[in-house]
């Protein structure tokens, strides 16, 4: 590989969190310093306050902590109409929409935001994001496999990514990449020995969007995993921001 | 920006500077898939990257059969002389077979450290059958690479790996994983005060600036390279180091410089 790779990075945050790793790097010009140290051109970003406190306040702070920032783009955290903390799904997309949000994160769980993914409680919104092919992040780490299995079952349009999907998944994840196109997997912890390489050799480049997890974990770890992959030059560009930008294209049909 | 920023942009190995890797593994899991990890596949990794020597302990070795663990091991370094070197893996329940084990790897001249793996055996690193053990560590001057992690382990978290490392000054101790993704600034608070602990840098869920603040708070020279490989992929840890606001000196001596000093590497094979 001797063409550098331009990393668009789907799994970024900005905000301050109550239990950093090491450093707190609560603001826009945190993440684009660590940016820089990795050699990461754009980022997908979502407001920590949207998930450790309440999604419309985070939504609204992120607005204003990435405005005029060049290559960060925002991410909502979205969560069921009933209660009227968030509009209705159509009232939603056209205010995601107009704000140019590239993807959503949902927190379901009675750990986290406490609404069920299921359709009695999420189908609405769900079938208006697979309407309109907006890319949703989940936490690998707070949804079950069965419920990953019944989203894409029942939503074959949106594109399902599993952020921060760890080295431990494939025994979960190879049967549903058999039977699903649209599930996709972000590959900050996805370091299992030459699991890179083997996921595209089994079902080609396109279920990987590269991710960093950044400014809690380093960009530098996730982009040497990357660069030294023994994969094709169109598979790195494609898993570094190639299939991320066909998915933003694709939005909005 | 690092001076290596172009060659890891571009895939190229870091080939002017010495990367060994003190923390590595070899085969299978229970509950998870390793693509990778088998010797000959760890072997094509480290050439991608320049990792020259690999140090490793089975990844059997803690749940499972220690003995067949240090069999494989030693399959591998005789099949891979001066490129994989072994860790001989002990387990405290069984102390006698343990010294059994240790005294039948270390003829094997390419084994040049002792692996622990207490939340796995389940056995305390203060354990008093673990004694023996030590006192063969320190005859020879080995490192002992203990698993080790911030809470939640009573087995090997931080504070007890510390108190057993004070204890024994006879002995070069590796914090195995600095005490995990939460355990850094404490890691560095522990190695301040007791000289014979080093830090190691694996991890999957890699702290931002976590490299640069081993340097800065405690100093290169204790803090080692190591990768988890193949349980981890070895090449974000290349990207950490390679790509981390250090000096050079200070990377030179966390991937290989460091190892150098206190390993003495049998390369009597190597061409």
């Amino acid at each position: 590989m001797t063409t550098k790779l331009r990393f668009f990075d789907c799994n970024c945050s900005v905000g301050r969190t109550g239990y950093p790793h090491l450093y707190d790097i609560p603001d826009a010009a945190g993440l684009k310093e660590e940016m820089a140290t990795a050699g990461i051109e754009e980022a997908l970003v979502f407001h920590t306050a949207a998930r450790d406190a309440h999604p419309p306040l985070g939504n609204s702070l992120l607005i204003e902590e990435i405005k005029g920032c060049q290559g960060l783009y925002p991410v909502w955290v979205v969560l069921p109409h009933h209660t009227g903390e968030m509009p209705p799904p159509g009232q939603l997309l056209a205010e995601m929409k107009a704000r140019g949000i590239r993807a959503v994160r949902m927190y379901p769980g009675r750990a986290h935001h406490s609404f069920s993914p299921a359709d009695w409680s999420a189908g609405e919104l769900l079938s208006a994001l697979d309407t309109a092919r907006i890319p949703l992040l989940l936490d690998t780490e707070i949804v079950s496999w069965e419920e990953v299995f019944s989203l894409l079952k029942s939503y074959p349009r949106f594109p399902l990514i599993m952020a921060n999907c760890s080295y431990r998944h494939n025994r979960f994840l190879y049967p549903l990449f058999e039977k699903f196109q649209n599930l996709y997997v972000e590959t900050s912890r996805f370091m299992g020995g030459g699991a890179i390489e083997d996921v595209v050799a089994h079902f080609g480049a396109h279920p990987l969007l590269f991710g960093t997890n950044m400014p809690q974990y380093t960009g530098t770890a996730a982009v040497a995993l990357l660069t030294y992959a023994d994969l094709a030059a169109q598979d790195q560009e494609a898993i570094a921001g190639g299939n991320l930008r066909r998915l933003i294209r694709e939005m909005w049909p | 920006m690092s001076e290596y920023s172009e060659r890891i942009h571009a895939g190229l190995p870091l080939d002017d500077l010495e990367i060994i890797d003190l923390h590595a593994h070899l085969g299978p899991y229970f509950n998870m898939h390793i693509p990778a990890g088998d010797p000959d596949s760890m072997i094509r990794i480290m050439d991608r990257c320049g990792i020259q020597k690999t140090v490793l302990s089975p990844n059997l070795g803690w749940q499972s059969d220690f003995v067949l663990a240090n069999t494989m091991m030693l399959q591998a370094v005789k099949a891979h002389r001066g490129r994989l070197y072994g860790a001989c893996a002990v387990n405290g329940h069984y102390p006698e077979l343990s010294l059994d084990e240790l005294n039948r790897c270390f003829q094997e001249r390419y084994v040049v450290m002792i692996k622990i793996h207490p939340a796995g055996t389940k056995c305390r690193l203060d354990d008093r059958r673990m004694e023996r053990i030590y006192d063969f560590a320190a005859r020879r001057k080995l490192f002992i690479l203990a698993h080790t992690w911030l809470d939640k382990d009573p087995y090997g978290n931080q504070d007890l790996f510390a108190s057993v490392a004070k204890s024994r000054p006879d002995i070069l101790w590796i914090m195995g994983h600095s005490g995990g993704p939460y355990g850094s600034a404490h890691a560095v608070e522990l190695a301040r005060e007791i000289p014979n602990i080093f830090l190691d840098i694996a991890l999957s869920m890699c702290p931002a600036r976590q490299i640069e603040f081993f340097v800065k708070e405690l100093g290169a020279e204790r803090v080692l390279f190591g990768t988890d490989n193949p349980f981890i992929d070895p090449r974000p840890q290349i990207g950490r180091v390679g790509l981390a606001r250090i000096s050079h000196q200070d990377r030179v001596n966390i991937f290989g410089a460091n190892a150098r000093r206190y390993i003495r590497f049998d390369e009597s094979a190597v061409l």
